[in-house]
């Protein structure tokens, strides 16, 4: 459904996305993590044609995104990180603007259908700078569906959000999954690629650093984790087997963390640095 | 053509502002103070070409008011939709044309610029300057806006932060407010300062308003060279959008 080849973009000297190939296939959630400044939102900003690439290509159901990105447009759902609701408009009105410029029959009821899908439709008429930070970031992948487009880019849908209202977008695009929709998912949330995403891609430095299912990375760089602190540094030892990782910590004296290991941990290893800094 | 939504979007804004208490009061406040100033306070006693101050003043303020209104909006809305809440990206994103969303922001800018004008034209009725009666005067005070729209949505792409719009509007919409004939006749000043304002739009505005404000000829050349500078305008305006989406 996605298909990128040596898909580059320069900034000046500095290479935000470097030669990457992806292949996300229909229906799948795909997630690309790495730290802020990995080339995540370059990427997807990329592969909505609102950005030019500086060289390589990408496509999208088979149409490319710099030469047909008006067809692209049609078929491509956007979620950006930032808020971009009119916050002088009712949730309705935001609603009902994306539908008119997407040329959409059946606005009102779609409208009605999709607030009581994301929980709204209480506050259906109220503006939007009377919302919370989490009503206003559900009406906003609420609006990137509304077309109902079979791509759909979640950019960090969950940044800023308390636990509970993150369960609450979880659930939602969960549900997306479940009707069919092919979703990019970018975020810096180990937790968040792990629940939602059947492979995850790895971005450090604009480059694609590991590619697999998150039981598949893990099981590259072992399944058990000890944590120790040494000369107040925390280490990370990654161990296949339990046993292994219970044998290290008998042989320490002084305190350990034995826990089963996660995609931060892949991160660490491949990389040196932290995701979640 | 899909204009629609992005002037609704507009139109939406504006009657959300105008049902705040104040907003009008605002931004009638300027002109008034300029009616009152330089129309009742400065003008008294004095007539020009033979009409008194008031009458010529007031074409003059409506010429500048539907400049400055139907530019401002526009280029806020844009440069601050662009950088600051990032709503522009919902258009970008969106298979709507470029032409399209020129069209729907221009269109919303001359209702603005339209609405502050009307404001003017009744403050100059209840003043005694009594309302336009040409159709004329439509046409080119709705062309004025045209331009400046054109202009609101050109700055607001072209700005970098949100104080670069105001840095346009003080080096080039500012001194026309005051030069193009909307306050003082140019036929006094010197020839050369005379012939650049020649290529400035409010000059032909507001000649060419006052002229139908008074029931006198308008010159056509003016609204030509009005037309040509509004078609001029607007295609800038869509090849700077159409660059700006990448």
């Amino acid at each position: 459904m996605i298909k990128t080849k040596e898909l580059t973009k320069h900034f000046g000297q500095i290479k935000a996305v470097d030669t990457l190939n992806l292949h996300i296939k229909q229906g799948e959630i795909f997630g690309l993590l790495g730290p802020n400044g990995a080339g995540k939102t370059t990427t997807v900003r990329m592969l909505n044609t609102l950005t030019l690439p500086t060289s390589g290509m990408a496509e999208i159901n088979g149409l490319d995104v710099v030469r047909e990105a008006n067809k692209v447009k049609q078929i491509i759902g956007v979620c950006p990180q930032e808020l971009n609701l009119d916050r002088e408009l009712t949730a309705c009105e935001n609603l009902r603007i994306h539908g008119l410029l997407y040329r959409m029959q059946a606005i009102e009821e779609r409208i009605t259908e999709l607030l009581e899908w994301c929980g709204l439709s209480s506050r259906a008429h109220n503006l939007l700078n009377t919302f919370s930070g989490g009503m206003q970031r559900r009406l906003l992948v609420t609006r990137s569906i509304m077309h109902r487009p079979k791509v759909l880019f979640l950019d960090e849908p969950t940044v800023g959000l308390d636990p509970q209202v993150r369960r609450q977008i979880w659930n939602l695009i969960r549900d997306l999954k479940r009707q069919g929709v092919t979703i990019l998912l970018t975020t810096h949330y180990i937790e968040e690629a792990e629940l939602l995403c059947q492979r995850v891609g790895i971005l450090s430095y604009g480059k694609l650093i590991a590619l697999g299912t998150p039981e598949e990375l893990k099981s590259k760089v072992g399944h058990f984790v000890v944590e120790s602190i040494d000369d107040g540094v925390t280490n990370y030892r990654l161990f296949d087997s339990r046993e292994e990782a219970y044998k290290f910590a008998e042989e320490r004296t002084d305190d350990v963390l034995i826990r089963e290991s996660n995609l931060e941990d892949v991160f660490i290893k491949l990389t040196g640095e932290r995701i979640e800094k | 053509m899909n204009f629609y939504p992005i002037f609704l979007r507009e139109m939406l804004i504006f009657k959300g502002r105008l049902l705040r208490v104040g907003y009008l009061f605002s931004n009638m406040i300027t002109p008034l103070l300029y009616l009152i100033t330089f129309g009742l306070g400065l003008g008294r006693g004095i007539s020009i070409e033979g009409i008194s101050y008031l009458m010529f003043v007031v074409p003059g303020i409506c010429a500048m008011s539907s400049m400055t209104n139907s530019y401002t909006w526009i280029a806020t809305s844009i440069s601050v939709g662009r950088l600051h809440f990032k709503t522009f990206d919902e258009y970008q994103v969106s298979p709507v044309s470029a032409t399209d969303i020129m069209l729907g922001e221009v269109l919303s800018g001359v209702v603005r610029g339209l609405f502050a004008s009307s404001l003017i034209l009744i403050a100059g009725a209840i003043f005694g300057v009594g309302f336009p009666q040409s159709p004329i005067f439509l046409l080119i005070l709705v062309l004025n806006c045209l331009i400046f729209a054109c202009f609101g949505v050109i700055s607001g792409f072209w700005a970098k932060s949100h104080e670069d719009t105001s840095t346009f509007s003080n080096f080039f919409i500012m001194p026309m407010a005051f030069f193009c004939g909307t306050f003082f006749p140019i036929d006094k000043l010197p020839e050369f300062i005379k012939g650049f304002l020649y290529f400035l739009p409010l000059t032909h505005a507001s000649n060419a308003l006052r002229a139908s404000f008074l029931g006198q000829e308008v010159n056509l050349i003016s609204v030509g060279i009005m037309f040509a500078i509004f078609a001029v305008c607007f295609y800038w305006g869509v090849v700077t959008i159409r660059r700006s989406n990448r």
